[in-house]
């Protein structure tokens, strides 16, 4: 789902070989990607990579992929190891955020050289975390700030919203509020913080503001260049696993530039905790379940070298079970099966043989498609053209055109447009809508749909059912309600089904031309020459006779 | 194949071996249009000639066919003289006009028809023994010619009287004209001699010529059947709708069992809960997903089965650890316009399946999209599923080639990693179709644990989704999506055919 563009060179150095655009293509395959597009800016050839995987941020960046691609061409193995070292540095933590935004874990990474590809890479990576693992910065926010202009210990703080800092992209202090109110990011994500009775703030020792988290960071701190050489990361939300997971991501990308990473102590009013945490994740695994739901023949010794290039190490504790840890900038694996996909991808989905599966089963249809599918081969033999059209639609179309009161209908709540905005509960507006758009063309006009209209039913768990229904609607000079009729009482004939047509008033159809169809003495449909207003309404210039019956009670 | 008229015009032509179109009119009493039209198809088959040649011509004038009728002022005066035998000149205005009578003194005379005596009342007129049995003239004889026909040659005229006094008595003119003549050729004559049989020939074979078996003795105008017809339309089924009726047999073909279903709405329980989809998964988002304003909610299926859900969420089946957060039936309860024909396989394996078996569905689903060339706001979904003990996940690779070859008539696949929140390990396949070259085809995988423990299901099941919209779109030969469901009629009426 993530989509995010990479120079080539700049993997190639990250990996430390090249390869050609179609290696590439099949490498980023090993990093759940996909080569989606490929162009040439300023002499360099960059790729647009769609990466598969919702769960796995760490696969978002050059970084993150070049890495992976490191392991499974085997240039690397086992887990990646990250030195971390311990820094001075602590952040205290307000117990008023506990219903703002309760946690924050931090990072320090120095000793960077940030080139234009890398900066680009950090920004891009952190823009993606946020939004799509971060669910648009509610789960997860990031900040990343020049950690020289930065004087800890570190706040992070519940502030009035009176409160001033100038907002990264301002030269102007502004209130928190204001920043809400006028600043692009502050209309974005204010919707996160707005009803709360403080606003987050992140201030370091002498004052500053870093950031105003899930918003904003400061011009002053926020502002990170090629120039930068060290930096501080901070990670907000909800869950705490989920922003260290977070954190660990960027803090090992910054890694994989040459930056050393540092812990900072968080200090919270109940407990402290050290972060990154980079310890491995561990899991353990059958490999008979590996080898069965495979369908491959592996070793267990082969199943530990796949996964070893998958970024795992493995433990064979037994003939049938592993130990397997996972570096801690994943998060995705709850069963057996996604360490199982882990050694497919090793082993190349394009390698394994496909093999179709001997299965004794007969197949067979929804015997009432087929009853349909009769219904329409005899309405085509009356010369009609099907349509298919949409069930969804709106009131206007249902009701207000049609010339009748509006009606109990199920309706959507977040419509694209008002004119999709409700399932249809009957088919002759679709028809009407149909002929309406066809006025130009050549009359006569012959059509039918047989498709669903959904109507309410409380006793159902959906409490609503989509009835199977067939339409009819002629178009021309000269047609009245006996051309209808005549279609109608063929097709019963074919069914050899009795039916009984009851005079009725109904505001579609012209009074005295219009009647209730009944089967059994149940009413289960409606025929009748369309209403001058009607045709009116949908600027038809033709008479139009029609008839809409309910499939079920006909297939016997 | 000569048709009637130009066996008529052929015969007449026979005849007289060469004529001029106005004669032919005259022998076969058949319109000029008619006869030039035959004689076109019967140069064309080499059997005659036309020939055009420029001609001078003598035409009666007005005056001139007045007098053919009248006859000329001096035979007029001739007939009176012959009845009385002398007569005054004023006695002739009865018979003559001021213009008329002032020359005809001359004429008479000239013609030596009359002796001219003049006397105190008058010119006296007295008929001659030459005007009692007057001579047929030059001017008579040329007068009569021009009276049987439209015209003559200024050729032929000319050997008989002068043209000049044609003109001057005002009687005819000389024109320049084009005229068209036809021959026979040898060939003609050849088949006139095998003998050409003449019937009578009618336009349309009507049941009386049938009964009466006249049929026999009429010929049939033959038509040109190379001109063009008017447009008309079948009665005929939507192309989209036949397209997924053939995906639909082939499944069944295939072995796959039809899934059924009730209703487009589903509860967010079987649409994302039942498949292990966390309640904060990006796909449940307002903006990702529809909810409906009426009705709200619907209602969880047994609580036993809704336990289980809420267990795979929160701590995990079947060996999973879970999702890990707090699950919530009150939002699994809201209502949707179904999003994915997925759910419905999460239905039908809770509802019991046979094993092993082969569903699958054919399913109008909803997203939010906004509707363009490339965008629908409902499309038909081709989904399924595959259960049965021991199935691998080349299985899934071997199915999902089948349906490449299958269906998409692709020749080689290919397979890329990818991630559906109810699968793992899960596939995209790539199809390359000859004409279109690669196509994603489809996505699948095998079911989670998770979720397939928890809806009771405890062997391997493996979900596939065919996407057919850019096959469906080559078929059809459109490059507008929501052609799929065109409300244009001009274009279904005009929509080739599919099998």
């Amino acid at each position: 789902m993530p989509k995010f563009d990479v120079a080539k060179s700049d993997l190639e150095r990250l990996v430390g070989r090249e390869f050609s655009v179609e290696e590439w293509e099949d490498l980023v395959l090993y990093a759940k990607c996909e080569l989606d597009d490929v162009w040439e800016e300023d002499g360099k050839i960059y790729f647009k990579l769609d990466s598969k995987d919702t769960n796995r941020p760490d696969l978002w960046s050059a970084e993150g992929v070049a890495r992976q691609i490191r392991w499974a061409l085997g240039l690397a193995k086992g887990l990646p190891k990250y030195e971390v070292e311990e820094s001075d540095v602590v952040v205290y933590v307000d117990k008023k955020l506990r219903n703002i935004r309760p946690y924050g874990v931090y990072a320090v990474v120095e000793g960077l050289k940030l080139d234009e590809e890398a900066l680009s890479q950090l920004i891009q990576l952190q823009e993606k975390v946020a939004l799509t693992y971060g669910r648009r910065r509610r789960e997860v926010a990031i900040g990343i700030f020049d950690f020289d202009k930065v004087k800890p210990p570190i706040y992070y703080r519940a502030a009035e919203k009176t409160e001033k800092f100038v907002p990264l992209g301002y030269s102007e202090e502004m209130t928190l509020e204001e920043i809400l109110e006028k600043h692009e990011k502050g209309r974005e994500y204010g919707h996160l913080i707005r009803d709360k009775p403080y606003y987050p703030l992140l201030v370091d020792s002498e004052g500053n503001v870093l950031s105003m988290p899930p918003i904003i960071n400061s011009e002053l701190t926020g502002r990170v260049t090629t120039e930068t050489k060290n930096v501080f990361v901070d990670v907000t939300g909800w869950d705490l696993r989920k922003v260290m997971l977070a954190l660990n991501v960027i803090v090992t990308a910054l890694a994989e530039r040459g930056g050393k990473i540092k812990r900072v102590k968080v200090i919270y009013p109940d407990f402290e905790i050290t972060t990154p945490d980079l310890t491995p994740k561990e899991f353990e695994v059958s490999f008979e379940y590996i080898r069965k739901l495979s369908g491959l023949e592996l070793s267990n010794e082969e199943i530990k070298e796949l996964l070893e290039r998958m970024m795992y190490e493995v433990e064979i504790l037994s003939e049938n079970k592993a130990k397997v840890k996972y570096p801690a900038f994943r998060d995705d694996i709850m069963h057996t099966r996604d360490v199982l996909e882990d050694v497919l991808i090793a082993y190349g989905y394009n390698n394994i043989d496909p093999e179709e599966p001997k299965l004794a089963v007969q197949g067979r249809g929804d015997p009432f498609k087929d009853f349909e599918d009769a219904i329409r081969d005899l309405m085509v033999g009356f010369g009609l053209q099907e349509v298919m059209t949409f069930n969804l639609t709106s009131k206007e179309v249902q009701f207000d055109k049609m010339n009748i009161p509006e009606e109990e209908i199920v309706e959507i709540a977040n419509p694209i447009s008002s004119r999709w905005s409700a399932l249809r509960k009957w088919l002759l507006p679709s028809l009407m809508e149909f002929l309406s758009n066809n006025t130009h063309e050549e009359y006569p006009q012959r059509i039918f749909e047989v498709g669903l209209a959904t109507l309410i039913d409380e006793s159902r768990e959906t409490k609503t059912v989509s009835e199977p229904k067939l339409a009819v609607a002629l178009a021309g000079s000269g047609y009245t309600f006996t051309n209808a009729k005549e279609i109608l009482d063929s097709l019963m004939r074919h069914l050899g089904i009795e039916y009984d047509i009851e005079e009725t008033v109904h505001g579609s159809f012209i009074p005295g031309r219009v009647g209730k169809i009944l089967v059994d003495g149940k009413e289960i449909g409606i025929i009748g020459e369309i209403h001058p207003q009607v045709l009116e309404n949908w600027n038809i210039q033709v008479p139009v006779v029609a008839f809409e019956i309910f499939l079920k009670p006909l297939y016997r | 194949m000569l048709g009637y008229n130009e066996k008529l015009v052929l015969l007449k032509l026979n005849e007289v071996k060469k004529a001029r179109i106005e004669e032919l009119v005259k022998l076969t009493g058949l319109e000029q249009v008619a006869i030039m039209r035959a004689l076109l198809t019967l140069e064309k088959e080499g059997l005659a000639k036309i020939s055009e040649r420029k001609e001078r011509i003598i035409r009666l004038t007005d005056l001139g066919r007045k007098y053919i009728q009248m006859g000329l002022p001096e035979i007029r005066a001739l007939n009176v003289l012959k009845s009385k035998k002398k007569v005054k000149l004023d006695e002739l205005r009865g018979v003559l006009t001021e213009d008329e009578l002032k020359p005809i003194v001359g004429i008479l005379r000239k013609e030596g028809w009359v002796k001219v005596e003049k006397t105190p009342e008058g010119l006296v007129l007295e008929i001659t023994e030459r005007g009692e049995n007057p001579e047929e003239r030059p001017i008579d004889k040329a007068l009569k010619i021009l009276s049987e026909k439209e015209y003559a040659t200024s050729e032929e005229i000319s050997k008989i009287v002068p043209i000049n006094e044609l003109k001057r008595r005002k009687v005819a003119q000389e024109e320049e004209v084009v005229e068209r003549i036809a021959e026979i050729t040898e060939k003609g004559v050849e088949l006139v001699k095998k003998g050409i049989e003449l019937k009578r020939e009618v336009t349309s074979l009507t049941p009386e010529l049938i009964a009466s078996g006249k049929w026999r003795e009429v010929e049939f105008k033959p038509f040109n059947i190379k001109a063009p017809v008017k447009k008309i339309y079948p009665g005929k089924k939507q192309p989209y709708r036949v397209f997924l009726d053939k995906i639909r047999r082939k499944l069944i073909e295939m072995g796959f069992i039809e899934i059924t279903v009730d209703s487009l709405i589903e509860t967010q329980f079987w649409n994302f809960d039942a498949l292990f989809q966390p309640q904060n998964h990006p796909a449940r988002e307002w903006t990702d997903t529809y909810q409906l304003k009426y009705p709200e909610k619907g209602y969880l299926p047994n609580r036993e089965l809704v336990e289980r859900v809420k267990e795979a969420h929160e701590r995990g089946l079947a060996g999973s650890r879970g999702w890990g957060y707090v699950w919530s039936p009150e939002r699994a309860m809201f209502l949707m316009p179904r999003a994915h024909a997925t759910a419905l396989s999460a239905r039908q394996l809770a509802k019991g399946i046979e094993i092993p078996g082969k569903y699958f569905t054919i399913q109008r689903v909803f997203r939010p999209d906004v509707l363009d060339r490339t965008h629908l706001i409902e499309f038909n979904q081709i989904d399924g599923f595959v259960a049965a003990e021991d199935l691998t996940f080349r299985h899934l690779l071997g199915i999902l080639k089948k349906f490449a070859i299958e269906i998409a008539g692709a020749k080689k696949v290919k397979f890329f990693p990818d991630y559906y929140p109810f699968t793992e390990p899960s596939v995209q396949l790539s199809a390359y179709h000859p004409e279109l070259g690669w196509v994603e085809f489809g996505g699948a995988g095998v079911f989670r644990e998770e979720m397939t423990k928890a809806l009771g299901i405890d062997v391997p099941v493996i979900a596939w989704g065919i996407g057919i919209d850019r096959l469906a779109m080559f078929r059809l030969g459109i490059d507008d999506i929501r052609y799929l469901f065109s409300y244009d009629l001009k274009w279904l009426r005009e929509a080739k055919l599919i099998w």
